[in-house]
């Protein structure tokens, strides 16, 4: 039933590997795409990854650096994968512990791991476990809850002739099965898969449901419905659950009352042989049982003896002592509490914070979730979009449980170095960002090299459009702006003062007589998906090397705009699609790369959609240290920030340090 | 009247003095009252702790520097089959590494040297963090280049070696670098010498786009190092450092059980 099941270090050896029979393609792909995907960009919460048709589950092991991967058929659900991988990971570890506690990748290199015979083994307990778990078997009627109650807990007191109906009813069902006594009336759920009792049972549980609505309910018919509700799900295991019975209950009741009607004929005369059940009072509420209560005051008068009477109530719990004198059995209560459960203790306490500063202590989960609450807390201070904090915190303690603290690290001191190291690789480029050698390329093939800028209003993507074309022309390359913004007043206009300005600051005379910035307008209300490709025609002809195109800003939610946005990039296939947004953005961040990646991937006819290809993050220069919203952005779409605006003047760009950024996030 | 504030001087004086006096006294009368012996005793204890801290401070340094040979190189280029060639000569399947292994290694020599073979991550997000780490114990380093597809990735693989050679610490130290064109197994592997001329021309090309690269959000400039000399092309044999380019393969002509083709690499890990 598996495909395959891998063994590697986290160095990357493959220690032992299976592939279930029949399967011939390497697993090397898939387990790939998991470790880059789902490990490396710190999603690592959630323990299953689908990759094709295969379905891939892991568990990594920070004790040892080893990582687990199972993978399986995604049409196949299989119920026992995950206690089947834990199960693996333990025997594993215990057969292999010595080879796996040396330090270096020696012993892992030599040694050979024989695994499969334990491998098979588990693999066949776990599929006869789960097979045999598979139809879970009913209770037998008496073992169940519902034998304990009586009939006439059951039946409503107020208003005196339902009550009798519906005592009548339930005497029907009691005579219909069985010759038995009115206590066993409730043997109605013996044969709940009779389809005639299940439907009686389904009428009484929607007169209960009436009556429910017309009277105050009691006490007792609300277990009894819950009761009902589960034994038919249980029994007919069909689409039909309880809940679903209620809501279509209008619907079928009249068919069911048809049919009961048919049958009321017989069990009319019923309530007359049985009369105990109807005249007996209902018991109403039935006295709690408490387990260690006893059933009597007597127990309780502790004025005869000495004391015995107070060890009988009170060592129930306890098996040795038999010495007199209540003093005694006090203190020994509590110091057995306190050698039971040493972490409330004082002893415990003490013991423990100096284990935790010396010698090895292996992190579990609840060691560092005090310690993650805070940084989740703090990560969520500085900016960063309120799930993304969570799964990384996730991802940080998946990484983190089980692992092995050196001497003299706390908790939080290793907590904080794993958040910071993974804060660190979401942020760094997960592919080459050099935009000027691309521009290079592009001119060698003798295209223009086209970026796109795309974003909500307001976040500055003309402003930053007109820093990048400064920062641009500094080096040498010829620009043509492309005003795709025919929404916005003045928006062709403000591309036009950049334009003469920055011809002014490097006037042609310098460059061949040719103007080194140009715009390319088709003036308001045009459609902005044309006049790109108007202008990318144009800068092939005149050989510009690069075209910059400024869209309108439109809200992530607003589909017709979203519709246009997602056009103009797939007739146009830019080289760099950058999505502008602001460091102020909180939550909002999330929302809107999810939506635009979502418009962007839906609207584009071919199976390979063009998606964001990189961030512009600007306003830098108004917050201080909360730089949250880098670390959301990037981690949403895995894209790297190309460019970073920190002013309004034609010098404020850079290019994003990921360990400054790091750094004043982590900062407390 | 002169006197007056004359006094008032010398009042003022003593009463400045005098927070001090007092302490000064106590002090002098208990260092008198101490047996000069003892004196000694604590003076020589503390020039023994301080020249301690001292000579243990000297001694790690010493350490970290230059006791291990890197091996780096893009994703998917090899490092972890070369790594476990070099040690054990086995043949291993292998994922994409996610930390880094270590592990010493006995050069095929007539000394029999030993040094720590560092096989780090190639994975774009973790490469610089784990240069940064063990950079500075490197004492040569040997970068895994895959020659079947290295028409495509020539940029990445330029972008990636022009960051390791400008880097401070690098430059300062001079390891000797060693450029294992990989994957020669493969029939569309190219050879040796094409690689270093395309990389000679691609480093070129970064000289100029890295220098006009913006600069960091915090104000920290990118790499100031100038590879090669000025007003000429780049080549490797500008660089103040030994540079050998080699083919190898880490699979082997013969398949997964056969052995491996990395003769001229041991030979050139041998001569560090």
């Amino acid at each position: 039933m598996l495909d395959f099941f891998t063994i590697f270090s986290k160095g990357g050896i493959v220690l032992w590997c299976f592939q279930g029979t029949g399967v011939t393609e390497s697993f090397t792909g898939p387990v790939n795409a998991l470790i880059r995907s789902v490990i490396l960009q710190e999603r690592s919460g959630n323990n299953s990854y689908s990759h094709d048709a295969l379905s891939l589950k892991y568990k990594l092991d920070n004790e040892f650096e080893l990582v687990f991967v199972v993978g399986f058929q995604k049409i196949l659900t299989l119920t026992y994968v995950d206690k089947f991988i834990d199960d693996v990971q333990l025997h594993f570890r215990d057969r292999y512990k010595n080879e796996l506690e040396q330090k270096g990748a020696l012993a892992l290199l030599n040694s050979h791991f024989a695994f499969e015979d334990d491998f098979k083994m588990l693999l066949r307990e776990a599929e006869e476990s789960s097979k045999a778990r598979g139809p879970t078997s009913m209770r037998s009627f008496n073992a169940s809850l519902k034998s304990q109650k009586t009939v006439k807990s059951m039946i409503e007191t107020k208003g005196g002739d339902k009550g009798k109906e519906q005592g009548g009813k339930k005497n029907k069902n009691a005579k219909k099965e069985g010759k038995e006594k009115a206590a066993e009336g409730r043997t109605a759920h013996n044969n709940l898969l009779k389809w005639s009792d299940w439907n009686g049972i389904r009428h009484i549980e929607i007169t209960y449901l009436m009556y429910l609505i017309l009277f105050p309910s009691t006490p007792a018919a609300e277990p009894v419905k819950g009761e009902k509700a589960k034994a038919p799900t249980s029994a007919q295991k069909t689409e039909e659950n309880g809940n679903q019975g209620l809501t279509q209950e209008e619907i079928i009741q009249k068919k069911r009352e048809e049919f009961i009607r048919k049958r009321m004929g017989a069990p009319v005369e019923k309530p007359s042989k049985s009369p105990k059940p109807v005249k007996e009072k209902p018991k109403g509420k039935e006295k709690r049982v408490w387990t260690l209560g006893g059933s009597s005051t007597k127990e309780l008068d502790y004025s005869q003896s000495n004391g015995n009477g107070a060890h009988a109530a009170g060592d129930q719990g306890l098996d040795a002592q038999a010495d007199p004198g209540d003093l005694l059995a006090v203190d020994y209560d509590v110091l057995f509490k306190m050698f039971l459960s040493p972490k409330k203790g004082a002893f415990g306490g003490m013991f423990g914070m100096l284990k935790g500063l010396v010698g090895s202590k292996s992190l579990s989960q609840e060691d560092m979730e005090p310690v993650l609450d805070k940084m989740r807390d703090h990560l969520i201070a500085k900016n960063v979009a309120a799930e993304i904090a969570s799964q990384l915190c996730d991802s940080v303690a998946k990484k983190l449980e089980g692992k092995v603290m050196g001497t003299f690290t706390t908790v939080a001191s290793t907590v904080k170095g794993a958040l910071q190291d993974s804060l660190v690789q979401i942020l760094q480029p997960k592919r080459r960002v050099d935009i000027l050698r691309d521009v290079l390329e592009a001119r060698s093939q003798r295209r223009p090299f086209v970026i796109t800028f795309c974003g909500v209003n307001g976040v500055g993507k003309s402003t930053n459009l007109a820093k990048i074309s400064f920062w641009l022309i500094e080096n040498g390359f010829t620009v043509l702006i492309a005003a795709c913004d025919t929404f916005r007043a003045g928006a062709v206009e403000q591309l036009r003062t950049h334009q003469r300005r920055l011809n002014s600051l490097h006037p042609p005379q310098d460059h061949g007589g040719r103007p080194i910035v140009q715009l390319y307008e088709k003036g308001y209300g045009k459609d902005a998906a044309g006049i790109a490709m108007e202008a990318i025609a144009y800068a092939r002809n005149q050989a510009f090397d690069v075209v910059l195109v400024d869209t309108a800003g439109r809200m992530q939610d607003n589909t017709p705009l979203m519709t246009a946005l997602a056009k103009l990039i797939a007739v146009n296939m830019p080289d760099l699609v950058l999505f502008v947004g602001e460091a102020l953005v909180g939550n909002e961040a999330v929302d809107q790369l999810v939506k635009f990646n979502q418009a962007l991937a839906d609207h584009s006819m071919s199976d390979k959609p063009r998606l964001i290809d990189g961030i512009v993050l600007t306003k830098f220069d108004t917050i201080d240290d909360k730089v949250g919203a880098a670390i959301s952005m990037t981690y949403i779409t895995g894209q790297p920030i190309v460019f970073v605006g920190t002013g309004q003047t034609y010098n404020d760009l850079r290019s994003l340090n990921a360990r400054a950024v790091v750094g004043a996030l982590m900062k407390a | 009247m002169a006197t007056e504030p004359g006094i008032n001087m010398e009042a003022k004086i003593d009463a400045r003095e005098n927070p001090f006096e007092p302490y000064l006294d106590a002090l002098k009368k208990v260092l008198e009252d101490q047996d000069p012996i003892f004196m000694i005793g604590i003076v020589v204890s503390l020039a023994v702790v301080v020249i301690t801290v001292v000579f243990l401070k000297y001694l790690l340094s010493r350490k970290t520097v230059q006791s291990a040979v890197l091996l780096v190189g893009l994703c998917d280029s090899g490092k972890t089959l070369l790594f476990s060639r070099l040690l054990s000569g086995k043949f291993k399947k292998t994922q994409t590494s996610i930390t880094d292994s270590s592990a010493p290694y006995k050069a095929k020599n007539e000394r029999g040297s030993s040094w720590i073979l560092i096989d780090l991550p190639g994975h774009d997000s973790l490469r610089p963090q784990y240069v940064e780490k063990f950079k500075s114990a490197a004492r040569a380093m040997v970068f895994v280049v895959d020659s079947a597809i290295f028409q495509k990735e020539v940029r990445d693989v330029a972008e990636f070696l022009y960051f390791l050679l400008t880097d401070s610490v690098v430059s300062r130290n001079v390891p000797s670098l060693i450029v294992a064109c990989n994957k020669q197994d493969i029939t569309m592997a190219k050879s040796a010498k094409l690689i270093r001329q395309q990389l000679e021309k691609e480093m070129n090309t970064l000289r100029v786009t890295r220098s006009a690269a913006l600069s960091a959000q915090d104000g920290s400039a990118g790499a100031s190092v100038h590879l090669g000399k000025k007003g000429k092309d780049f080549e490797f044999s500008q660089l103040p450092m030994k540079v050998e380019f080699l083919e190898c393969s880490a699979r082997g002509s013969k398949g997964e059980d056969g052995e491996a083709d990395i003769a001229s690499l041991e030979k050139s890990l041998a001569l560090l």
